[in-house]
């Protein structure tokens, strides 16, 4: 459970001028974005700037037009989600996708679930022992506490589901994370609690890329930040050299040299 | 959202030490027993009510005819179509997906394979002119099986692949499929099968079971342990919980939704060979309310119609209530009339109960 294959690389994932247009709409132009392993990197905008967009472009879930792809230095083309996985990127997304009706165990698990060996491999029998006894210890890896592992997810609070999101894409990826507003649900508290996995994933030599609107927090986390503006990249600079206002600015285009 | 999802900063154990007193955190109290358990499932009150029907009808039956060997074995037999139809539903409804089509399958198989054990007659339409048996029954079956196997194909291709409303593309192959079979059979039913194969599978008893609900518990277990330990059981319920969550987790959802299709395809089959080996010939006007009676034991059961959760086990139950029920009315003597009016009541009772049982559950939780 050390995650250091991304760290001999420059970036653990980004894009290079990528573009995608849904019909009419021009929904990315000219996005790049970098994440250096171990570094967190601040995608902010406004609405409809392309956050959504990128963010499943370099999850696999959607294809570019043009632009590239990158993965741990090299040019990657993403046929679908399971590509992203299989290169070590995993998201927490903004509706968490747990399956409600699964255990917090099954859920950590999906996709990536253990079998039995021997025989019973054959017949795709779960270690289900072994699954819970590996979910018990990621969570706890993150100092995150939950009633019980074998309830369904929908029982549990909306901090808890992101807890376990967040518990679960930690666990999976081995080169990058992408949360898209990992904190939007969350009172203060747990926020703050969120943004410190943040640190603690980084700091594990993870790239860790996270949309959100909670300005404030996020430049508190954030190495760089990178401004997307009607689809284009805007401003990439470090974080700590920036404030709300001057953020808030350069979202709604004043810095972009365009009138508004 | 008033709980703490993420607390204690300090890395430590994930189990609340003593001086933690959450009452969220359960994990350090005694587990509940296994009965205990059992009974805050809908499985197990409907297998309440259906011991409780037993003994109604045992008691209220003349001589007590309902509690006895012959029964059962009619019992047995007469579920087992409505169980292998069910249990096929259970697992599509577990991925959250619908099927109306599964009578119109089976009537077509059993179209298909007598029409495939019919080319076996020496003199048509003579029931004692077969060549070779045992060849026409094996072919029959193939052609049963395959049949259904083909039909629940195509409806997984149009819901999987063609992304359809799996409850509109069913409706549409429950159409397709009466038609075929009535255009196969050209209108009649298909009759001449050979007395072997009632006498020998049909109506057989192996050490007291009917053959024919051997098939359906022979399902019934592989699909319960299928659910209960497989990887294969676990993801059809992640599709029906959440079908995005599932995509976005890396799991091939259409591949599942089709093998889904095939495998409750492929079991109105085998119910289609059951049916023609039974009677003898085909039935085409008798299962045209079997997929709803599938959907009814099936939820009654406790698989969710809402997808994400199966009970096979309880599958077994509520196929079982209707067959009590309807055989328990008959044997008492009770009108036709009020066998539906009372079926419905009993259906209504199972699910109010749950309800009560629901309610409980959720006042345990406290939440």
């Amino acid at each position: 459970m050390a995650p250091t294959s991304a760290s001999a690389a420059t970036v653990a994932i980004g894009s290079r001028h990528v573009s995608k247009r849904f019909g009419h709409v021009q929904a990315l132009r000219d996005a790049t974005v970098t994440v250096p392993p171990g570094k967190v990197v601040a995608l902010v905008g406004d609405n409809g700037a392309g956050k959504s967009t990128l963010l499943r472009a370099l999850l696999g879930l959607s294809q570019p037009d043009s632009g590239e792809i990158v993965i741990r230095d090299k040019s990657v083309t993403l046929h679908s989600v399971r590509d992203g996985l299989a290169q070590g990127v995993d998201a927490v997304h903004q509706d968490l996708a747990l399956a409600p009706h699964l255990s917090v165990v099954d859920n950590m698990f999906l996709g990536h679930e253990h079998l039995r060996g021997g025989g019973l491999q054959h017949v795709g029998v779960l270690a289900r022992r072994e699954m819970a006894e590996r979910a018990d210890a990621a969570l706890r890896e993150l100092s995150i506490q939950l009633p019980s592992l074998s309830v369904p997810v929908r029982a549990l609070s909306g901090g808890q589901r992101q807890a376990v999101a967040v518990a679960r894409a930690v666990m999976w990826s081995r080169t990058a994370i992408l949360m898209d507003e990992p904190t939007a649900a969350l009172g203060t508290r747990q926020s703050e609690i969120v943004i410190s996995l943040i640190r603690t994933v980084a700091e594990r030599g993870l790239g860790v890329l996270v949309v959100s609107h909670d300005l404030p927090r996020i430049l508190t986390v954030a190495d760089t930040v990178t401004v997307l503006w009607r689809g284009e990249t805007v401003l990439e600079a470090p974080g700590r050299d920036l404030t709300v206002p001057d953020l808030v600015a350069t979202m709604v285009g004043y810095r972009a040299g365009e009138a508004v | 959202m008033s709980s703490d999802a993420v607390a204690s900063p300090a890395p430590g154990p994930n189990r609340a030490g003593p001086e933690d007193d959450d009452p969220r955190d359960d994990r350090a109290l005694e587990p509940p027993s296994r009965l205990a358990m059992w009974l805050k499932t809908r499985a197990a009150w409907v297998f309440v009510l259906d011991a409780g029907l037993v003994a109604l009808f045992t008691a209220v039956t003349p001589n007590h005819v309902f509690w006895s060997t012959a029964n059962a074995q009619a019992l047995l037999l007469a579920m087992s179509e409505t169980l292998l139809l069910a249990l096929g539903l259970s697992m599509l409804l577990g991925a959250g997906i619908f099927d109306l089509s599964l009578g119109a399958n089976l009537v077509l198989s059993a179209v298909v394979g007598a029409t495939a054990v019919e080319q076996f007659q020496g003199v048509h339409g003579d029931a004692s002119s077969y060549q070779n048996v045992v060849l026409a029954v094996l072919v029959g079956a193939l052609a049963c099986v395959a049949s259904g196997v083909l039909f629940g194909l195509v409806n997984g291709l149009v819901i999987a692949v063609g992304d359809v409303n799996s409850l509109i593309a069913t409706l549409a192959t429950l159409g397709i499929g009466t038609g075929m079979a009535e255009l196969i059979a050209n209108g009649s039913d298909v009759a001449g099968m050979p007395v072997s194969l009632q006498t020998n599978i049909g109506l057989r008893r192996v050490v007291g079971i009917p053959v024919p609900a051997l098939a359906g518990l022979a399902a019934l277990v592989v699909l319960w342990a299928v659910v209960r330990w497989c990887r294969y059981g676990l993801r059809v319920q992640a599709i029906g919980s959440s079908r995005s969550a599932a995509e976005r987790a890396g799991i091939r959802v259409r591949l599942h939704l089709v093998s889904l299709t095939i495998l409750a395809g492929g079991m109105a089959g085998v119910a289609g060979f059951i049916d023609l080996s039974r009677f003898g010939a085909t039935s085409l006007s008798g299962h045209s309310n079997d997929a709803l009676n599938a959907v009814t034991a099936a939820v009654i059961g406790g698989t969710l119609l809402e997808g994400g959760s199966i009970s096979i086990i309880g599958t077994l139950w509520g196929a079982a209530l209707a067959v009590i029920l309807q055989s328990g009315l008959v044997l008492s003597g009770v009108s036709s009339f009020w066998q539906l009016i009372v079926t419905g009541f009993v259906l209504l009772l199972a699910v109010l109960l749950d309800r009560v049982a629901m309610a409980r559950r959720a006042h345990g939780h406290g939440k």
